[in-house]
């Protein structure tokens, strides 16, 4: 992404600088353009919301507001991340049908804010990495090693998110039965 | 205000006036000599040529003056409502919509395409005035010549009819004024009163008279001199002169207005227009619009039945009248009949007015989204003060409860009075099918009566615009699919018209919205044998009659073997499903062969804020809307039956029903042994019951309504969150939702099962 040189501040005279927020998730650095990032915020109490992919965490109240929280790392294929004091939400705004919305990145902590020239940003390898290529905006060089430069809006598309809710709902009824009765079971014998 | 918002005022009141019109077109079909319809009729054009011309819509006035005129000729039973004029004058109405649109979207100009309808609109109007009676064919000729006669015959001996007319300006006599409307000839009466400072200020009379000669012919022309002072005192830079001109033309009234636009602002203009001069005033006065705080001067004054001058001097008398007796000071309507300047029923007419005007002013305009932010706001309140009761229930404050009881019931209130705001009756939305059954009735040669009832029902706007794209489908389908043709009809033994009936009414917090026909039904089988064939279910597997229905709602199944342009191309009803289930709203729908249709719809009352019901299962919150909890009873009573891979139901009191135990339902994760005191909450949609079993129950909580985000979109069984007054978020429940994936669920489970045992099918 390219920003303007005001855009960038003071820390750059070259136009083609962008600025990225870098963070760890699923023990490893990624990075968004910090012009996608609203806020950072501590992870607070989050609803769960039932019968949605795991990678939902749920929702938060965010002044008022309701906000969907993802967990990146199960969004990205790893493991579940574990809360810790360093973990925090990444409010990010995305587009979705001409309206935007805000939605929250579970990270197990952020970094710092990288500057990246364009000139040392590749487009993302073909393959060879474990992240779907088209979740990868860019490959940024920083110090003789590469940053994934995470597309926000393919991370987070909202119509791919809510289409993979479906599928997941399909799963979950076909194992829910037998808990179901299990459960059922239990009950009756108390 | 920018000159848009004033056009968008122009715009949404020209719709309001054209949906009168056209309700009143519909209703004269039945009762055609109603003359209130008729009125209603003029009214919408009138006021919207009036509107126009403030506005400068050219195109627009033009259009719906000769309108007005044919209209007014109904008014006066020159002309016969017939079934061609009621046609004529529906699509006169969509021209003039059309109209609108253009002028305010557009650059001012006019498509050629508009104008030729226009033309083609008024031409049809016009020509079949030769079927009315031919009556109304000499007044367009009739002429000042008539008038004496009429005035001789009523024993005056004024032959000029301008001098009767303005009786009073040239005798200050007792004599009274014309009051017997016989002045019924076909020009216009123009007084000039021309101020002293007129030729000073560059006007000359006589340029005006004679550039009024352009548009039509000058009867008559009397020239007052009675302000003339004598000789000594006069000036002779200032005018004294005034007018009084008796003028044919065709020309409107505006057109005439715009001759004297320069002199307004020294010279008292007042046009009469032909026709008699009572009625027309008493018309003109019924036609006025309704604003805040008429005064009775300026309802007479702005009609013309009083000038200025007259008015002003009424109302001098009156003030000097009022340093005597103040009890006794006479009403202005009194003095000014005392002055013979005006009749008495004029005034009654116009205090009438007044009077409406006065109860038209109680209601006010207000922007949805003004009402939006408000709800919002009073939503905030309700959390905030949720929040307030949990700090001072917290620190035990006993002196604050009261207070905090007394402000949550003031926020109650609060609530349902902001809600009641924005809510609207379903009515309106209903007679939009008037016009829609009657055009379609027509097009297909088939008799529809479109029966409504329950139309005074409310509910949240916001719900009744969503709702109309559906029931217009709905409604489209019975029209279309539902009623038979005549002959069919009366071959199958049914009365020849058939009748589509459109109902609503309250159901314990939801509105109910049924859309019922008698025409030839569904058959569940042909249903059943085309969702085989497009692959929506199984062959050969035995559906309820319910379900089957509910295929209808399926993507692709329409049974309708050929498409017409109303309806029919399969891709309707689940829309239709989507967008009620989009309000938290279901649709049902049952049929019997050769006997009809009968949808349900139900739907929240609003979308904001509602009562809820909050439960716990495990350690989370869900909330029921209240509305639909019908009691809440301990879990051991009863008879239970939860077998593996059988139905979880309950006979309570002989009852059985079905019942979802949350906590699993959801796989709430467990985090300590689980109590063993669990409460079943029994709910009702309509005419079915179910329960929830849950851990716990918090009882009533007013619940704002947060929408969840695209993101659920497709996650049934939640409807959307609610925010606690401790920063907690609770989901809502969507009872049917959840339900119906409940009963999907076991109808799975037991179809796996019973398939791998044996081969036979369930009965879901």
């Amino acid at each position: 992404m390219n920003v303007s040189s005001k855009d960038a501040g003071h820390l750059s005279d070259t136009a083609d600088v962008s600025q990225y927020l870098t963070f760890q998730a699923g023990q490893e650095t990624l990075a968004i353009a910090i012009l996608d990032v609203k806020e950072i915020i501590e992870i607070e109490a989050i609803t769960r919301v039932p019968m949605m992919p795991d990678f939902i965490c749920g929702i938060i109240n965010l002044r008022g507001q309701v906000v969907p929280v993802i967990d990146l790392a199960r969004r990205l294929g790893r493991d579940a991340s574990v809360t810790t004091k360093k973990s925090c939400i990444v409010l990010v705004e995305v587009h979705h049908q001409g309206s935007s919305q805000f939605i929250g990145m579970m990270v197990d902590e952020v970094n710092e804010i990288l500057e990246i020239d364009e000139q040392h940003t590749q487009p993302p390898p073909e393959f060879g990495t474990d992240i779907r290529t088209d979740f990868i905006q860019a490959m940024g060089r920083v110090d003789e090693r590469f940053i994934i430069l995470l597309d926000v809006n393919h991370v987070l598309s909202v119509s791919d998110i809510s289409a993979l809710s479906q599928v997941v709902k399909q799963a979950k009824a076909e194992s829910l039965t037998t808990q179901d009765s299990d459960s059922g079971d239990a009950s009756d014998a108390s | 205000m920018s000159e848009e918002s004033v056009h968008h005022i122009f715009q949404t009141e020209a719709e309001e006036l054209l949906v009168e019109m056209e309700d009143a077109l519909l209703a004269l079909e039945d009762d055609p000599t109603n003359q209130e319809l008729v009125n209603s009729l003029f009214r919408a054009m009138h006021t919207i040529k009036g509107a126009a011309g403030v506005f400068n819509f050219n195109h627009i006035t033009e259009f719906t003056h000769p309108v007005e005129t044919e209209v007014d000729l109904i008014r006066q039973g020159q002309r016969t409502v017939d079934s061609n004029l009621i046609a004529t004058l529906l699509k006169i109405k969509d021209h003039t919509w059309a109209l609108v649109e253009s002028a305010v979207d557009g650059d001012g100009s006019l498509s050629n395409a508009l104008y030729e309808t226009g033309e083609a609109l008024l031409q049809e109007l016009q020509g079949e005035r030769s079927v009315a009676p031919a009556a109304k064919a000499n007044t367009a000729t009739s002429s000042v010549e008539r008038a004496p006669e009429s005035s001789t015959s009523n024993g005056h001996s004024r032959a000029n009819p301008i001098e009767e007319m303005f009786a009073h300006d040239f005798h200050d006599d007792d004599e009274p004024p014309e009051s017997d409307g016989r002045m019924d000839s076909d020009q216009w009466f123009i007084s000039l009163d021309f101020q002293a400072d007129a030729l000073r200020n560059g006007l000359d009379p006589a340029s005006f008279i004679s550039y009024l000669s352009n548009l039509g012919d000058i009867n008559d022309i009397v020239t007052l001199t009675h302000r003339v002072p004598s000789l000594e005192k006069a000036d002779f830079e200032s005018c004294y002169l005034g007018f009084r001109i008796a003028f044919v033309s065709q020309a409107s009234k505006a057109d005439i207005e715009a001759v004297f636009e320069f002199a307004l602002d020294d010279c008292t203009v007042s046009i009469l227009p032909p026709h008699s001069k009572v009625a027309t005033y008493l018309k003109q006065i019924e036609d006025l619009p309704e604003l805040e705080s008429l005064r009775l001067g300026d309802i007479l004054l702005s009609i013309g039945a009083v000038t200025k001058a007259e008015l002003e001097r009424a109302l001098n008398l009156q003030s000097s009248d009022e340093n005597g007796a103040t009890e006794e000071r006479k009403k202005i309507g009194e003095l000014l009949v005392e002055q013979k300047v005006i009749e008495q029923p004029v005034i009654e007419r116009a205090l009438k007015k007044q009077q409406k005007s006065r109860e038209q002013s109680q209601t006010i305009r207000v922007d949805s989204n003004k009402l939006g932010q408000l709800i919002n706001l009073v939503g905030e309140l309700v959390t905030s003060s949720a929040a307030m009761k949990i700090v001072v229930e917290r620190y035990h404050m006993r002196d604050a409860d009261e207070v905090v009881a007394g402000m949550e019931h003031l926020v109650e209130e609060i609530r349902d009075h902001a809600l009641q705001l924005r809510m609207v009756q379903i009515g309106d939305t209903f007679s939009r099918f008037r016009r829609v059954t009657r055009d379609v009735s027509n097009e297909l040669g088939k008799k529809i009566d479109l029966v409504i009832s329950g139309g005074e029902s409310e509910l949240d706007k916001t719900v009744v615009e969503k709702i109309n794209d559906p029931l217009t489908h709905l409604v489209r389908n019975a029209l279309d699919h539902g009623i038979e043709l005549p002959s069919e009809r009366l071959a199958a033994g049914k009365p020849e018209a058939g009748t589509i009936t459109l109902n609503a009414f309250h159901d314990s917090g939801h509105i109910v919205i049924e859309v019922i026909d008698d025409g030839r039904g569904l058959d569940p089988e042909k249903i059943q044998a085309k969702a085989e064939k497009v692959g929506l279910i199984e062959p050969g597997v035995t559906l309820s009659r319910a379900e089957i229905f509910r295929l209808v709602f399926e993507p692709g199944l329409s049974t309708k073997e050929q498409a017409s342009n109303l309806s029919g191309r399969g891709v309707g009803m689940d829309v239709v499903r989507r967008n009620i289930e989009a309000l938290r709203g279901s649709v049902e729908l049952d049929s019997n062969v050769g006997k009809g249709t009968h949808i349900t719809i139900n739907l929240p009352l609003t979308l904001a804020i509602i009562d809820g019901f909050m439960v716990g299962a495990g350690h989370e919150r869900y909330v029921i809307p209240l509305s639909m909890v019908e009691e809440c009873v301990e879990f051991n009573n009863g008879d239970w039956y939860e077998e593996k891979g059988q139905s979880n139901f309950i006979n309570l009191r002989g009852e059985v029903m079905p019942f979802v135990r949350l906590r699993t339902f959801f796989q709430v994760p467990q985090r300590q042994q689980r109590q063993h005191r669990e409460s079943l909450v029994v709910v009702r949609m309509g005419r079915h019951k179910a329960g929830f079993v849950v851990d716990q129950l918090f009882g009533e909580q007013q619940t704002v309504i947060k929408p969840l985000g695209d993101i659920f979109q497709h996650l049934k069984g939640v409807s959307g969150a609610t925010i606690l007054g401790t920063g907690d978020i609770a989901l809502i429940l969507d009872v049917q939702g959840l339900l119906t994936l409940a009963g999907n669920q076991h109808a799975h489970h037991s179809q796996a099962v019973v398939g791998s045992e044996a081969n036979e099918h369930t009965e879901g």
